[in-house]
């Protein structure tokens, strides 16, 4: 029997809905293999979380409290995660791949000698390790690969689970953490957030985005507006994040950002491969394009061909009467 | 300010792939140099351009990453580092992260490790954050932006994270990982393509640095048993027409069909 250890990240006040994906995704996983399904959080109030971890079947939740998370440099959660799976001693350790996870993972695989698979799109247990598949070369393909050791690391892409709840009982276990001040050598300065600030593209139901057709402040008004009638967020293209039409947070794809809503909306984006490897695992695809043979057509559910600027202003009045 | 950047060769992933057997079959054997990678050679080359300082690169890859050293030469970087390994090794992150620190042990003279944020091929983005481990150096990744205080000996990074970026001052000596968001890289000019000819390559085997090959990879957590196709997706639906037509269409098909509304 060992542990299964899962991360839970909060974000501005509240739990990531990717970790609780993987949890779910986890306590099956311990369910079936006779293993235990444990949780960490590290957060300034983390203790206020555990009721919510419990319902999707944590069987123990260590709890690090600290007001340095609250805008923690790497070492700092490094640190602290170190600290937590000295004492928890998991065989396996799953996270949701947050940015702040792809900071330090690594670094963790190294200090504790584990193997590490980044950015699964799924995982089982096998002898001695896991199996994981790997979206590779922006996402053109799979990658099988197993990770084997006394500890292995695993980060899972966001809407790879769902959601299953499954209630425990969970023992809760409140982990010390010193801060040493004397081994962190980075300080944060300064964070730039850029409008459209607070929603996490990764955890929204409908992503609405614009790409190189969206060629000004008319155009990305119309895409916020759009976005905004559906309850989502906007998501952008390398091309309008580069020319500073869209905040550089809103990219999608290989570099930017993977998302998996249930809808995605595609207005003026051609569809190169490094945007498919973002958004291709979304449950239902729209394109707006003006260029029939735009490669976008292959992955779409439904797929407009016209000129966005003529489209957009009346899907925008037909989205209204359904949801003014 | 020295700079020592980190630079992977990799098949060009826009070449069309074939799955058969498990096996990847490319279309080609065209090797390029990581857009990562290339990012921060780019980075190094503008700020040792201002703040004085030189820029090497390293490469662990067989007998052919030389073409992609000679690329990063003929951009700028003043020597490089090959560090010569077999044909068909296949090594995952952990092992690549193990040769490079071995390789800064003995060559310490830096003041930046730049790396790119992930490889173009393996979309990993562990080896950066490896190599601060080993090294025990502070780190930075995903950065979109890079200044140096050189009074202060700080690098100043600014990193793109989940909602924001973050502006993260590190005390150097320190590792880096670079976006592809944070510049266009210079393509060669024909000048530098010459003048690449005359820059060494200082060839190193891994027994030089004390390691042996064979035994770096049965150390490995990491196996790669195969490759699958992505799941497919259901054919759509493509409607061309009127406006106002496709826009009461799609939303009808939206809210009754997919029922996504
Ligand atoms: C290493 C690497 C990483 C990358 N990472 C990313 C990434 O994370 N995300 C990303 O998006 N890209 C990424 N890219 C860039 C990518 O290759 C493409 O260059 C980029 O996605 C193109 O953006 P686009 O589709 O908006 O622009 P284009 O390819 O220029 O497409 C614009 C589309 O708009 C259509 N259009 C124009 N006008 C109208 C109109 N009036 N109405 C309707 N349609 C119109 C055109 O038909 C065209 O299809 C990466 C590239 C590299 C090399
Ligand atoms: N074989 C290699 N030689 C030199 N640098 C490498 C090598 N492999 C990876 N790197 C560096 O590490 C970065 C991230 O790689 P990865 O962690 O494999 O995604 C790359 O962009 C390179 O800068």
């Amino acid at each position: 029997m060992g542990t299964i250890l899962t991360n839970i990240a909060i974000s501005d006040g509240k739990i990531k809905r990717s970790s609780l994906e993987v949890l779910s995704h986890c306590r099956k996983l311990a369910d079936n293999n006779g293993h235990v399904v444990e949780a960490v959080v590290m957060d300034e109030n983390a203790s206020s979380f555990t009721e919510e971890i419990q319902k999707y079947g944590a069987k123990k939740i260590y709890t690090v409290e600290n007001p340095a998370f609250k805008q923690p440099v790497n070492t700092v959660l490094l640190n602290a995660l170190s600290a937590v799976i000295e004492k928890a001693d998991p065989t396996v350790i799953a996270f949701a791949s947050t940015e702040s996870i792809k900071d330090i993972l690594g670094a963790l695989a190294m200090r504790f000698n584990a193997g590490v698979l980044s950015d699964v799109a799924s995982f089982e247990l096998i002898d001695g390790g896991i199996e994981g598949k790997r979206p590779i070369m922006a996402a053109k393909l799979l990658e099988k690969a197993q990770a084997k050791g006394d500890k292995v690391i695993v980060s899972v892409r966001s809407g790879s689970y769902d959601l299953e709840e499954s209630p425990a009982d969970a023992e809760i276990e409140s982990i010390d953490f010193e801060l040493d001040e004397s081994s962190i050598r980075a300080t944060i300065t300064d964070i730039l957030s850029s409008s459209g600030e607070g929603i996490d593209l990764s955890e929204a139901p409908v992503v609405v985005s614009g790409g190189r057709g969206v060629k000004d402040e008319e155009g990305k008004n119309m895409v916020e507006e759009l976005a905004k009638l559906l309850g989502g967020a906007v998501g952008a293209s390398r091309a309008v994040t580069e020319s500073g039409l869209f905040p550089a947070t809103a990219q999608i794809g290989q570099t930017g950002k993977v998302v998996s809503p249930q809808l995605y909306i595609a207005i003026g984006i051609s569809g190169a491969i490094q945007h498919i490897a973002g958004m291709a695992n979304s449950k239902v695809i729209v394109a707006i394009n003006k260029d029939p043979d735009a490669p976008i057509f292959q992955y779409t559910t439904y797929g407009l061909v016209g000129d966005l600027y003529k489209i957009l202003p009346v899907l925008i009045d037909e989205v209204k009467k359904i949801k003014g | 300010m020295n700079f020592k950047v980190c630079i992977k060769q990799v098949p060009d992933i826009t070449a069309p792939i074939k799955i058969r057997d498990g096996e990847l079959i490319m279309e080609t054997d065209r090797m390029v140099l990581d857009a990562y990678s290339a990012s921060a050679v780019e980075e190094s080359l503008v700020l040792t351009e201002e703040h004085g300082g030189d820029v090497e690169v390293i490469s662990i890859g067989p007998d052919k990453a030389k073409e992609t050293i000679r690329k990063a030469l003929a951009m700028g970087a003043k020597n490089a580092t090959h560090i010569v390994i077999d044909d068909n090794a296949e090594y995952d992150s952990a092992t690549f992260a193990k040769v490079l620190a071995a390789h800064f042990k003995n060559n310490a003279e830096y003041d930046v490790i730049a790396l790119g944020k992930q490889s173009q091929d393996t979309d990993a983005g562990l080896t950066g954050s490896m190599l601060a481990e080993l090294l025990d150096l502070p780190y930075a990744t995903n950065a979109v932006a890079l200044k140096m205080d050189p009074d202060n000996k700080k690098l100043i990074v600014t990193r793109q994270a989940d909602t924001a970026q973050e502006v993260i001052e590190l005390s150097i000596p320190c590792i880096v990982t670079c976006s592809n968001d944070m510049n266009n890289p210079r393509i060669p000019s024909l000048k530098g393509i010459m003048q690449s000819k005359r820059k060494t390559v200082e060839a190193v085997q891994l027994s030089d640095l004390g390691l042996d090959g064979s035994r770096l990879s049965s150390e490995a957590h990491i196996s790669v048993v195969g490759y699958e196709d992505m799941p497919e997706r259901e054919p759509g639906k493509k409607f061309e027409g009127e406006p106002e037509e496709l826009a009461k269409k799609l939303v009808d098909l939206l809210d009754n069909e997919a029922k996504v509304l």
